[in-house]
This record gives C-alpha cells, sequence and structure tokens, in this order.
C-alpha cells in the first residue's frame, strides 16, 4: 500500500483517478447486483474512503457499507463484491500508483468528492494514436462476423447481422476445413505483439539499471557513505519485467461457434500457445477439457488434428461458471500470480449466475489478471449487459471485442499502453468512439 | 437566532460539525466510558457521521441498541441529548415550533405588545416554544447537541419531508420571524425499525447502520458491562438461551434490550441464592422477560425447555 499520513491517507495525488474509477466501477456492480445505492452515494463513498484511509480492509468495507447500501438486504450482496473491489484498488495503490507517487510533486490527494472525466482521455488519445487505415470501415462500422455467414471468410463485411445462437447446443465432434487453415501473417504478427504486450508487464520489484526510467534514490544515498556524502553519479532503477503465463480458457459453446470464425480461434489458440513460455488451454461449453497438448502441435493444422483424434467436442451449451469452477477444482496449477487467464466467451451464461461472479471473484483474485475476449463485443453497439457477462465483468480487468486480428492489436496496445492494472477494456477502444464520432455516421432521421 | 430570513440554500454540509475532529479513540473512549460495547463497524460507521456531519440511519430489530447509541454518543461526549419520538400523525408544530398563542393574546390584551409594531410584535423569541428540532438548531456551546430522531419509521412520510430541510441545511425558516440556522452541525441519528420503506431522498441524505443481532461473545459482554452483579457462568447461560430462541421462528426475537432485562431479573432473583445452574423453572418462570408475544410464549413447552437448558449447560461448559 502507499505511505499514508497519521490519519492513514494516500499520500499520493496520482492514484486519485483509479481510486474513483474502481469506486464507480464497484457501485455500477452493486447496482446491477440489485442494491440500492443512491444517486450520490459514490461522491459520498470516497469521502468516507478518503476520511477512514487505505490500510485496513475492514474499514474501508465499513465505511463504504455505509455509504453505499441503503437497506439491509443489500448489505450481504455488497459484502460479496466488496472483496473484488477491495482487490482491484489495492492492485491500482500497490502497482500502478506507485509510479505516480514517484511524480507527485506536491503529494496531496485531491478532493475524491469532486467530479472527474477520467474515462474519456484514454480512448481519446488511442483515437489519435490510429493510423489512417486502422479503422474498422471507411462505410458502416463492422458488426458480428460470423463464420456461418458468407463472405464473412473472406474478408467482406456484412451489415445489421444479428447473431444467432443456441442457447443449449448439442455438442460434435470439432471438425474444421483443415484445408482453409492457411497462414494468417497479420494474426501472427498480432498474437506476437499481443505475447508481447504481456511478457513486458512489468512487476512490482525494481532492478538495477544503466539507463533506467527513475533514479535510484537509496543507491544513490548508499553509495554516498563511501564520497563523504556526495552523489557522485545517480544510479537509476527500472521496474522488473515479469515472465507472464497464460491460461485460455475458451468459450467453444454453440453461441459462441455461430459468431466466431473458428478457423480464427483456432489459429489464435495455436499460435498464441507456440509464442508463450507456458500456456494451459481449456475448452468449455457444458463440460470443460484441457486441451493444452492439442495445441503443442507445430501448426494449426496438426492441432484441428489433435483435436479429432482426441475426439474433442464443442457446441454444447454454456456454462462459464462451471467452468471456472472445474478449472478450481481439477487443474488449479495452472492459475497462479504469473498467469494471465484469458477468456474467450460470449458471456451468454446458462448456469448459475451467482456462481459464475463467485469463480470469477476466484479467478480473479488467483491470477495476474483476466482479460474477457467476447466475440460479441465487436459490434460496437455492444453493451455488456447479459447477466452472466455483467456478473463476471467486476472480477475482470478487461473485455475486449474477439473477432479478428484487429481485435487482437487493440488488445496489445491497450496492454502496452496503460498495462493490465490499467484503464483498458472495451469503453477505451477507439473503433468504439469513433463510431459515434464520426461525422460521416449514417443515422436515422 | 437570526432576525432576517438568510440564504443558505448552498450550505456545503462537510462544514465544521463540532465533532469532526474527533478521533477513534475520543470515540471508543466515549463507548467504553458509557459500557456500550460497539464492534469495529459501529464504531467505524458513526466516526464518518461525526466527521463527514452527516446524519446516521441506524435500522434493526427492536431492541438491538440503536436509541442507545445517541444516548451513548451524548452521555460521552458531555452534551445534550434532543429526543424527538417519532408517531403516526407527528406534525411540524410538534417537531419544530409553536407559537404561545395565550401569552401572546395576554400580552395583545394588556397591550405590552402588538401584530404589526416590529419593535414590540408578539412574533418574537419570547412568545416562541421551540419543539426538538428547533431546539437542536438554536442551541449553543462547544459540542453542539446529539438529535436522536427515533423510529421515524412510525411518522408520516409528510414529515419526512420536513426532515429534508433539516437535514440539508441545519436551518429553518419561520415566516414571522426570520431563519434559524445551526451555528454548528448537531449529530444526527435516526433509527428505524423498519415498519415501512424510508425515502429514497431521505436515504440519500444519511450515512447507514445496519444493527445486527449481536453474536453470542458480543452479548455476554454487554450483559457483563451492564449487569455487573450477575455471575459470569449464569451470564454465559442466559446469553446461550437468548441465541438458542433466535433461531426459532418466533413473531418478535428477543433483542438486547430484553436480554438485560432478562438478566436483570435473573439477578434479582438469585440476590440470594448462589450461582448454580439455570433450571427449566427458572427459565420457564422468567421466560416474559424475553418474549414479549403470547404466541412465542406458548410456544415454549416441555421440549423446548429442555433444548434451552441444554444449550445453557453447554454454554457453561465451554467456559
Amino acid at each position: 500500500m502507499l505511505p499514508t499520513d497519521g490519519d492513514g491517507v494516500p499520500d499520493a495525488a496520482g492514484i486519485r483517478d483509479e481510486v474513483v474509477e474502481a469506486l464507480v466501477m464497484f457501485v455500477r456492480a452493486l447496482r446491477r447486483a440489485g442494491v440500492d445505492v443512491p444517486a450520490n452515494a459514490g461522491v459520498v463513498g470516497a469521502q468516507a474512503l478518503v476520511e477512514v484511509g487505505f490500510d485496513d480492509e475492514d474499514r474501508a468495507r465499513a465505511a463504504l457499507r455505509a455509504a453505499l447500501v441503503t437497506r439491509a438486504e443489500g448489505v450481504e450482496t455488497f459484502d460479496r463484491l466488496f472483496g473484488e473491489f477491495w482487490r482491484r484498488l489495492a492492485a491500482h495503490l500497490d502497482g500502478d500508483a506507485n509510479d505516480a507517487l514517484d511524480d507527485a510533486p506536491d503529494g496531496a490527494l485531491a478532493p475524491l468528492g469532486a467530479e472527474s472525466a477520467p474515462s474519456d482521455e484514454a480512448a481519446e488519445t488511442a483515437a489519435a494514436e490510429m493510423e489512417p487505415g486502422d479503422d474498422w470501415n471507411d462505410g458502416d462500422l463492422p458488426l458480428v462476423r460470423s463464420a456461418i455467414e458468407p463472405g464473412a471468410s473472406d474478408g467482406q463485411e456484412t451489415d445489421s447481422t444479428t447473431a444467432t445462437y443456441s442457447p443449449s447446443g448439442r455438442p460434435e465432434t470439432v471438425t474444421v476445413d483443415v484445408g482453409a487453415l492457411i497462414d494468417d501473417d497479420p494474426l501472427d504478427a498480432a498474437v506476437d505483439r499481443l505475447v508481447g504486450s504481456l511478457a513486458s508487464l512489468r512487476g512490482r520489484r525494481w532492478r538495477r539499471a544503466g539507463s533506467g526510467e527513475r533514479a535510484d534514490p537509496r543507491r544513490a544515498l548508499r553509495q554516498s557513505v563511501a564520497t563523504g556524502g556526495t552523489v557522485a553519479s545517480l544510479p537509476e532503477r527500472a521496474r522488473r519485467e515479469t515472465a507472464v503465463q497464460v491460461a485460455v480458457l475458451a468459450d467453444v459453446s454453440q453461441s459462441v461457434l455461430d459468431v466466431v470464425d473458428r478457423g480464427f480461434l483456432l489459429r489464435f489458440l495455436r499460435t498464441l500457445t507456440a509464442r508463450v513460455r507456458r500456456s494451459r488451454v481449456f475448452f468449455f461449453d457444458s463440460d470443460v477439457r484441457d486441451v493444452t497438448t492439442a495445441f503443442d502441435e507445430p501448426t494449426t493444422a496438426d492441432a484441428v488434428r489433435a483435436l479429432e483424434r482426441a475426439e474433442t467436442s464443442w457446441g454444447g451449451g454454456t456454462r462459464i461458471g462451471h467452468a471456472v469452477e472445474t478449472v478450481r477444482r481439477e487443474h488449479s496449477e495452472a492459475i497462479d500470480r504469473r498467469t494471465v487467464a484469458l477468456i474467450v466467451s460470449d458471456g451468454l451464461e446458462m448456469g448459475d449466475v451467482a456462481g459464475l461472479e463467485r469463480e470469477m471473484t476466484w479467478l480473479a483474485s488467483r491470477s495476474r489478471g483476466v482479460l474477457w475476449l467476447n466475440p460479441l463485443a465487436a459490434n460496437p453497439e455492444y453493451e455488456p449487459t447479459p447477466a452472466g457477462m455483467a456478473a463476471a465483468l467486476q472480477a475482470v480487468n478487461g473485455l475486449f471485442a474477439f473477432i479478428d486480428s484487429r481485435d487482437i492489436l487493440e488488445i496489445a496496445r491497450q496492454l502496452e499502453q496503460y498495462g493490465i492494472g490499467g484503464r483498458i477494456g472495451l469503453e477505451y477502444d477507439p473503433r468504439r468512439r469513433q463510431k459515434t464520432t464520426r461525422p460521416d455516421t449514417k443515422t436515422k432521421p | 437566532m437570526t432576525d432576517e430570513p438568510s440564504a443558505t440554500a448552498g450550505r456545503d454540509t462537510t462544514e465544521s460539525t463540532g465533532f469532526d475532529d474527533v478521533s477513534e479513540d475520543e470515540l471508543r473512549a466515549a463507548f467504553e466510558a458509557t459500557d456500550y460495547v460497539a464492534d469495529d463497524d459501529i464504531v467505524t460507521t458513526v466516526l464518518l457521521a461525526l466527521r463527514l456531519g452527516r446524519p446516521l440511519l441506524v435500522e434493526g430489530e427492536p431492541g438491538a441498541g440503536k436509541t442507545e447509541l445517541a444516548k451513548v454518543l451524548a452521555t460521552g461526549f458531555d452534551t445534550e441529548l434532543i429526543r424527538l419520538q417519532c408517531y403516526e400523525g407527528l406534525a411540524a408544530e410538534n417537531a419544530l415550533y409553536e407559537w404561545n398563542y395565550t401569552k401572546q393574546l395576554l400580552a395583545v390584551q394588556a397591550d405590552e405588545r402588538g401584530v404589526d409594531d416590529p419593535d414590540a410584535s408578539v412574533f418574537d423569541e419570547e412568545y416562541l416554544l421551540e419543539r426538538p428540532l428547533l431546539q437542536v438548531l438554536s442551541a449553543g456551546g462547544d459540542r453542539p447537541p446529539v438529535l436522536l430522531i427515533d423510529e421515524v419509521d412510525r411518522a408520516d412520510e409528510e414529515f419526512e419531508a420536513l426532515l429534508l430541510e433539516v437535514l440539508s441545511d441545519f436551518q429553518v425558516s419561520i415566516p414571522e420571524f426570520g431563519t434559524v440556522e445551526a451555528e454548528t452541525q448537531p449529530v444526527v441519528i435516526i433509527t428505524s425499525n423498519r415498519t415501512r420503506a424510508l425515502s429514497d431522498a431521505l436515504k440519500r441524505r444519511c450515512l447507514f447502520l445496519h444493527v445486527e443481532p449481536p453474536s453470542f461473545e458480543k452479548e455476554k459482554s454487554i450483559v457483563e458491562r451492564k449487569v455487573p452483579e450477575l455471575d459470569g457462568a449464569i451470564a454465559t447461560e442466559l446469553c446461550a438461551v437468548t441465541q438458542r430462541l433466535r433461531q426459532e421462528p418466533l413473531r418478535k426475537q428477543p433483542g438486547v434490550a430484553e436480554t438485560l432485562d432478562w438478566a436483570r431479573a435473573i439477578a434479582q432473583l438469585r440476590a440470594d441464592d448462589g450461582t448454580g445452574p439455570l433450571s427449566p423453572a427458572e427459565i420457564e418462570h422468567t421466560i416474559g422477560c424475553l418474549l414479549k408475544e403470547v404466541d412465542d410464549v406458548e410456544r415454549i413447552d416441555e421440549a423446548m425447555l429442555e433444548t434451552l437448558t441444554e444449550a445453557a449447560q453447554r454454554a457453561r461448559g465451554n467456559e
């Protein structure tokens, strides 16, 4: 945690936005869960947090409960969701906020109750950085492109497509036309960049660096002892880059297979597996299958053949909570603090939503971070309102679109720029923002 | 008081409350001095209410210690407790102020005062009968008083609207007299037994504290503090019985207040009778201290008495 003054108030202006954002997300999660949270509760909650400080989880819980909850019925839900809020907040304060602390010139926490609009800046910055050809289309923005739609696979865009899916589905053996699995350079490049962005995630520890990003005052002081208190040279330091492992939980239920290019999904998994140091891949629909070994094959075609040989099935119903629970119970070694969990799913949970929420909280607390890749989110009108998606969102570091290599590039770009604990996700995707700001966007009169 | 109405609509509710410098240690000391057993959640929430200057809405079952909280704050910080007991039909004149019509009439008849003369009007402070809300606003002193608005759910919704003005700006406008504004914000404790839902507007202005029935350990600690004359082992048995009773589907669960009543009753009855274990007959004869509904009392048959006695003995054995 950050250094604090006598009252436990963080002594850093730079964390203000992070605290506000975590609080806003928490308030949203409470409202989605049915808790009656007053309109001004976020401001009061921020004031309460500043009063009690950030050192003691129990004090913070009591303070926020007093500020955000107005009915006894909401207390249990609040307590259930608070853990994830605190984990997210602690991650901000422990990790990225240290940077802000070093940069903070005056060391005072700005009033949290005041209005702030931090969220749009990132998207604006990203939009400004986009290359001219990076936008989705010159005309209408893309909607969900499905492998079952004619023309989707050869790059043609479709208009106003509504994804169709089967909520339950019937499992079938994995079959893909191997001949269609041609090399895809853009995807390879995108996955390379994604892996690079994950592998370049900085840990909390510092390392000595010849030309680091920060001065190392402690080392300078130690060295100055030998020169009678004179600092002869200013040593520098940089964050250690930690090795990142990846665990992919790929939803292969019928509802996902209906909207995602199966070849793209398999190529992505194969390329990702080949490029990270350690990976685990699980297929899930209504059951969970560990298919890691299949993706150890040298090519995607070989991986598909391996899946076929193993009679791996897909196309069942969607039970995301059950899948995470199974991983927790039977493959818990697949997830640790160095593992980035990637969930490829449309979030259309057909199982117990409360169970999904519980399991996602476990996954978030156990892993380095959770990224949710949602094929449906490629639609610029998409909002994460389905019950399962909404329940899981509070434990997710970032929700992203997942339909082609450009989505992978966008994930990588955000990770490179803001890190996995930063403000990343669909809301910061400039392509969505462009949709609302483009002057030539056609709207109905 | 001010002679002329003043515009204070934009007042910041976080300005000085007279309690905004209270530390957690001071608050704990106040609770300790008044034998109020408060867990960390209560301490943190009350501390926030004091520092932020926001009213504290306390909900919980009857007898959970909601009213006691306000009394303890007033006693612990050596300030005045002003209580407004709410009831159906409570009107502004009962909560805010009334003019002393008899005195006004006599003054006019004696030609001492008039109605229109600003220098000798009967609409003066002398003829004003302050009710609890106005008493709080016009109170002076270093430490503002503690205002207890008790059982606000018994009052009508119209009364909540009246409270909104007072709780938002801590001022009230008297047409014939002017605006009365609190010099320092009072501490406001509002209690509710949840017999009806309160308005969102009122809840939005308050911090919220839900007082749960106490755990066995906390209740035992309360009994030992409040009824020191009772033997510790018997206090343990009493609390075990109460906790066991709360598991039953009673029409009215016994609160801490009932436990204390029962403890005092047992202490009186056992004044000369040692520290032996509670007997079924003793429980049966005094169960009326705990259960206040006929239906609940009738549930205490022999089997239930045996269950309660076993719970008491088990707790004593675990001591």
